[in-house]
Parts: C-alpha cells; sequence; structure tokens
C-alpha cells in the first residue's frame, strides 16, 4: 500500500522525468536545407536529392526516434522518424542530415515527401505526441541549385542563404577561440581578469558574510530569548550576554568539575583486567598444517 | 635441427630482452622514479601530506616503467589499458567534484559561522592565484594554461586537477603533482613569511573566542553557501555543488550513514585513484618537459603570494576593528585552502610568541573559507578562459 506521501513523491519525480524528456527533444533544431541538389552532396545510393540537417543544440544526447518531419502543417504526422535505429541518436552539438527523396523504403533517413524547386517548401519537425511542434520553417521559393538555406549560427540565429554548403557538419566554422584571442588582446597582462575575479570572490564571501552576520544575530538573540523564558519559569535571573559563553567556558567549568571529583577519592581508577586473546582458527596459521607431522617409529 | 632451436632460443630469449625495462630504460625514467621515490621517503619519513604523496609517489613509479609500446594496453595514455581507464576519472574530471563532496562531509563551518568575517580573509588569499596567473602570462603561457597554471595558488589539489582538466590537459599532471607538492611543503614555505610580515605585538593578539553555533545556523549556511555562490558562479557547480551538498548531509542530523560514507569510504577510494593516476600520469616523455620546470617555479610563487596576500589582509582588516575585536594576522596565511595544515601552521607559529594563545579554530574559519574562495575562483577561470 503506497501512502500519501509516497505517491506524491512519485508523482512529482514522474512529472520532472517527462519535463526532462520534453526539455531534451526541444533543443533540436531544423538547421540548414538544400532544396536543389544538382552538384552536392550524394546520398547512400548515389544519388543527388533534397536534404533537411537537424542539429542538436544541447550538452547532451537527444534521440529523435518517434518525432516527426513533415512539409504539412495540416498533417504533422506525415514522416515519423522510425524507432529501433541508434543512429537516429544525435550527439551533443552534432547534426542528423534527412534526405526529402519521398523514398523511405531506403532507410531510416529517407523521408516519404519531397522538397519542390519552384514554391515555398514547409518543414516542421513534431515531438513524439505528434501535436508538439519543436521547430518550423518555410524555405521560400526560387532557392539557387546547389545553394543551401540556413541558420547563420549553428541551432541560433537567423535563417539566410549560406555562403557554402555544409551538410551533416557546422554552418560556422570556429577556427579562433574568441574568448581567449579577446584577453590576449586587451588584457595582456591578466591585470583586468585579476580586478574582475578577485571582485567577484570578494563579493561572493561578502555577501555569506553579511548573511550570516545577520543569521548569527539572529540566532544569538533567539537564544537570549529562549534563556529568559526558561529563567523565568525557573524563576532565576538571566545573565545578560546568555547565548554568548564560548565552548571554552563550557570546557574550563567541565575540566574543573573533573579535577574536583578527580581528587575527592582514594581508590586509583585504574583497572587491572586479563582478557582472553581470541585468535580465530585458520588452516594457514594451523599448527598442524604447517608442521611436519613426525615420522612414525615402527 | 639442434641448432636451429638453439637460434630460435636465443632470438626468443633477445626480444624478451628488448620488451624489458632495462632495455627501454631512458635518462627521463630515472629521474621520474627517483622524484616518485622523493615523495614516498618525505610521506613517511616526514609525514608530508602521506595519504596523497604515496599514491602519487607510487603512482610515479608505475607511470614511469619503460616499456616497449607493443600494443598491450599497458600505458596510462594508452586507450582501453586499465589505468587509462582509471585516469579518464581525472581527464573528465569526476574526481575532484567526489573529494569535495567528501571534504565538504567532514568539514565544521562553525569556526567560520561563529566569525564570518573571517571570510574575507580567505577571499584574499585568493590573490595567490591571480598573481601566478599575472606572472604565467608574462613568462609566455596562453591565458588558458596561465588559469590553470594559477589555480595552484588556491593550494587545493582537487580543484586544481578540476580545472586544468578542463583549461589546460597537457599541463594537468605538472600542476597537480605542483599543488599536492607545495601542500605537502606549507610547513615549510609559509613560517618565514608569516614572521616577516608580523610585528610582535601582532603576534600575540588574542582573538575573542568563538560563540557557540546553533545547529540550524550549521544546516543553513550549505544550503545559503551553495545558492549564493553557484547563482554567482555557476560554472563553480561541480565543486560547490557537492561541497555544500556534503556539509549538509553531515549537518542534517539525519543522513548520519551517507555523510559516514561520504567522509569516509568514498573519499578514501577517490583519493587512492586520484593519486595513483595522477602520479601515474606523469611519464618522463609527457612530464620532463621545461613547461613544468616554470610550472613548479609558479607553483612556489603563488603560494608565497598567497600567504601574503591573506596576512596583509588582516593586517589591513585590523584598521577598521576595534580593539577587542582585532583578528591575529597570523591566521592569515590559512586563506590558502590546505586545509587543515594551513590552520595548523597558525596555530605551532602562533604558541611559539604566546604558548596560551591557541589560534587553530579560528584559523579553520580563513581556512574553509579558503576551500571556498578557490572554488569560486575556479569557476571564474572556467567561465571566462573554459
Amino acid at each position: 500500500m503506497i501512502n500519501k506521501k509516497t505517491g506524491f513523491l512519485l508523482l512529482l519525480m514522474s512529472l520532472f522525468t517527462l519535463g526532462v524528456q520534453a526539455q531534451k527533444t526541444s533543443t533540436v533544431k531544423l538547421n540548414e536545407v538544400l532544396v536543389i541538389n544538382e552538384d552536392n552532396f550524394v546520398d547512400d545510393y548515389g544519388k543527388r536529392q533534397p536534404w533537411i540537417e537537424l542539429y542538436n543544440n544541447s550538452p547532451g544526447t537527444v534521440d529523435l526516434r518517434g518525432c516527426f518531419l513533415t512539409n504539412d502543417k495540416n498533417n504533422p504526422k506525415m514522416y515519423m522518424i522510425p524507432k529501433g535505429d541508434v543512429l537516429t541518436k544525435i550527439p551533443p552539438r552534432q547534426h542528423a542530415l534527412f534526405w526529402a527523396d519521398g523514398e523511405p523504403q531506403r532507410g531510416t533517413f529517407h523521408l516519404n515527401f519531397e522538397l519542390i524547386p519552384d514554391q515555398d517548401n514547409y518543414i516542421g519537425l513534431y515531438d513524439s505526441d505528434g501535436a508538439t511542434l519543436i521547430d518550423e520553417i518555410l524555405i521560400p521559393a526560387g532557392q539557387t541549385p546547389d545553394v543551401s538555406y540556413g541558420l547563420n549560427m549553428d541551432g541560433t540565429g537567423d535563417w539566410v542563404v549560406l555562403d557554402r554548403v555544409t551538410p551533416n557538419t557546422n554552418n560556422v566554422t570556429l577556427d579562433t577561440n574568441e574568448k581567449i584571442e579577446n584577453f590576449q588582446r586587451n588584457d595582456e597582462a591578466g591585470v583586468g581578469m585579476t580586478i574582475t575575479a578577485m571582485c567577484v570572490v570578494f563579493l561572493g564571501l561578502l555577501c555569506l558574510f553579511l548573511i550570516f552576520k545577520g543569521i548569527g544575530k539572529a540566532a544569538v538573540s533567539a537564544s537570549k530569548r529562549r534563556a529568559q523564558r526558561s529563567a523565568t519559569k525557573a524563576g532565576e535571573v538571566v545573565a545578560a550576554n546568555a547565548g554568548e559563553e564560548s565552548g571554552e567556558i563550557f570546557a574550563a567549568i567541565a575540566t574543573a568539575l573533573y579535577e574536583m571529583s578527580d581528587d575527592n577519592h582514594d581508590i586509583e581508577s585504574t583497572v587491572l583486567t586479563i582478557r582472553k586473546v581470541q585468535r580465530s582458527y585458520s588452516p594457514w596459521s594451523s599448527k598442524i598444517y604447517t608442521l611436519r607431522q613426525a615420522p612414525q617409529k615402527k | 635441427m639442434q641448432e636451429s632451436f638453439f637460434q630460435f632460443l636465443g632470438e626468443n630469449i633477445q626480444i624478451f630482452l628488448s620488451y624489458t625495462g632495462f632495455a627501454n630504460v631512458t635518462a627521463g625514467h630515472l629521474v621520474m622514479l627517483l622524484i616518485g621515490l622523493i615523495f614516498i621517503f618525505l610521506a613517511i619519513r616526514y609525514e608530508f601530506e602521506p595519504m596523497l604523496l604515496i599514491p602519487i609517489g607510487f603512482g610515479m613509479l608505475i607511470g614511469n616503467i619503460p616499456f616497449k609500446d607493443a600494443g598491450l594496453q599497458l600505458g596510462i595514455y594508452e586507450e582501453g589499458s586499465v589505468l587509462s581507464i582509471l585516469y579518464s576519472g581525472v581527464k573528465q574530471g569526476w574526481y575532484p567534484p567526489l573529494i569535495f563532496l567528501g571534504i565538504g562531509a567532514m568539514t565544521d563551518f562553525s569556526a567560520l559561522i561563529s566569525n564570518p568575517k573571517l571570510m574575507l580573509v580567505g577571499a584574499a588569499a585568493q590573490f595567490g592565484i591571480f598573481g601566478a596567473y599575472i606572472i604565467a602570462l608574462l613568462i609566455g603561457f596562453d591565458p588558458s594554461q596561465a588559469g590553470a597554471i594559477g589555480i595552484i595558488g588556491g593550494a587545493d589539489g582537487p580543484t586544481a586537477i578540476f580545472l586544468s582538466s578542463k583549461l589546460a590537459p597537457n599541463l594537468m599532471g605538472a600542476i597537480a603533482v605542483s599543488a599536492y607538492s607545495y601542500m605537502a611543503l606549507v610547513p615549510i614555505i609559509q613560517p618565514p613569511f608569516m614572521r616577516l610580515l608580523t610585528t610582535k605585538k601582532e603576534r600575540v593578539i588574542r582573538m575573542k573566542p568563538p560563540r557557540a553555533v546553533s545547529q540550524t545556523e550549521k544546516i543553513i549556511f550549505p544550503i545559503v553557501g551553495m545558492l549564493l555562490t553557484t547563482f554567482l558562479v555557476p560554472s563553480g557547480l561541480p565543486l560547490l555543488g557537492m561541497l555544500f551538498f556534503g556539509n549538509l548531509i553531515k549537518e542534517s542530523g539525519v543522513t548520519r550513514r551517507l555523510a559516514e560514507t561520504a567522509r569516509g569510504p568514498l573519499i578514501d577510494i577517490v583519493t587512492i585513484l586520484l593519486g595513483i593516476t595522477v602520479g601515474a600520469s606523469t611519464q618522463a616523455t609527457e612530464f620532463l618537459t621545461w613547461s613544468s620546470v616554470k610550472i613548479f617555479g609558479l607553483g612556489a610563487l603563488s603560494f608565497v603570494i598567497a600567504t601574503c596576500a591573506g596576512i596583509l589582509f588582516v593586517k589591513f582588516f585590523n584598521l577598521f576593528l576595534k580593539d577587542g575585536n582585532k583578528i591575529n594576522p597570523l591566521i592569515g596565511n590559512s586563506g590558502v585552502s590546505a586545509v587543515p595544515d594551513a590552520a595548523r601552521i597558525s596555530q605551532h607559529v602562533g604558541l611559539e610568541y604566546d604558548p596560551s594563545n591557541y589560534l587553530l579554530m579560528h584559523a579553520m574559519g580563513p581556512n574553509v573559507a579558503g576551500v571556498i574562495g578557490s572554488a569560486v575562483a575556479a569557476g571564474i577561470l572556467l567561465g571566462f578562459l573554459g
């Protein structure tokens, strides 16, 4: 029998898990599309077909199985990305390429619809419920052959005609570390970093100091109040500095009491005892096994 | 027939000999083996951080046994080898947060909570990190490498490994060994500077005894500490999150078993794995470079800067404090993490000048604040340079 508390916790955990799952697929973005493929990337059948590139814009692997790709807003469940194919898992910040060739029998990554060169092409990516839209784009008509349309930054940015076609790879290749170069250019001696970082370290610990100064004051006054209440009950006068006694005072009192009681005896507290030493038996330590048997004399 | 058999036998022995350590040994291997032996000697003879120096020292021996690469998956840098699998905990940064969990579960923040102004001393000592960062830049390291080297000044091994694995993986071995070596040498490095920067009068300052801290305050501390520091520096989350989590399971009073595991078997296991793999990662070919020498020099310098910054900050702070509230500058050195060695040094040096002035509990405040401060500093460096 599940009690109320456990049931509530289980419900909370399952809701949380659902949330995590939803968040994962939602990070996938339509990243690049090539509508007219005349002299460009070739599929595994040696054919040149239009393609759609998806990008996992998250630091975790996302499995696309069960999600839907469509070119019809009214029919979100046009093509279900098959389950049971390990290749539908997109590693962090990586891509998956789908061929819009209308030949789904050719494999997981071949869609059951095509992209039409002389008209606007709607592309939608829906979650596995077939209703939650993850991402969509309307590719305008009049695309140039072998020129792709995509995001100017992978997973973010605006849709533009890209300078170069980059199937299954980043739309923008980062060949420099901007952060580091910025530091090298503007903070050659590291003084800026030192000032900034030390300010942050001080700020963090200063905040902690102020918070715990306040908490400490509250704790001391609370303990004073408690002491006062209990003293009133016992009819005693409370010392003005209640709650501020240090551990050292208590230790000194305890030591004094101990020493006094220690001096008032005439029998030493030392206990002399004989304790039996027990050794557990093991064949490794057995004398019977380790000693050579005496030769039998007949 | 017999001749060819002996020829075969001879060839076999020759091949066997070519695979032995004797045939493949180089001067570099011998130097590293010697360093490993020195580490073990220091740990056993002088008890300098034995929990770390013995695994690291022995790891150095393991990592520097010369052998011919025959694809047998033996070395730490050979993919699939046992050592390489264990080393992935260092490379991927799994071990340091687990060690922080254990540190959290064994640290008593009472000294800090009862006298929270000591947190600022812990912050000041982080100048060691950035002082070393500036010098590392000046001698030609790039900003990421300089950041990874600078963190040695935090005097916190796990933090140094965590940050260097992210910013400069190729320097990690040298940085880790340097950080742990100087942590072990804190009793030698710090006292001269403590004496140099303080007057006789300052060394005998008696601090107000810390007040008793309630259980509620101890429980609030890790929660507020975690929320505040990680909101400020989210990149410090792996270290700070685990540190404060460990402390909460200790202080909550209802998760005794978890706390005991975290501060006992768990931290022991991770320390063994971390020590032995960091030691083994110092293969002569990777370790004996000019950069390593520079890193060792910078490491020493960063410890000195951190120590001096902590002491000078206390002296500066004292200018604003009333007579009864003054802080003994001898606890300024413990702002570098190196828990609890740095605090113990404050105590020892303090006792030299006043045998009844016990500074240990006071020094534990900046000491644990230093752990938080260095983790925050690591988060900042990772955020800026990662």
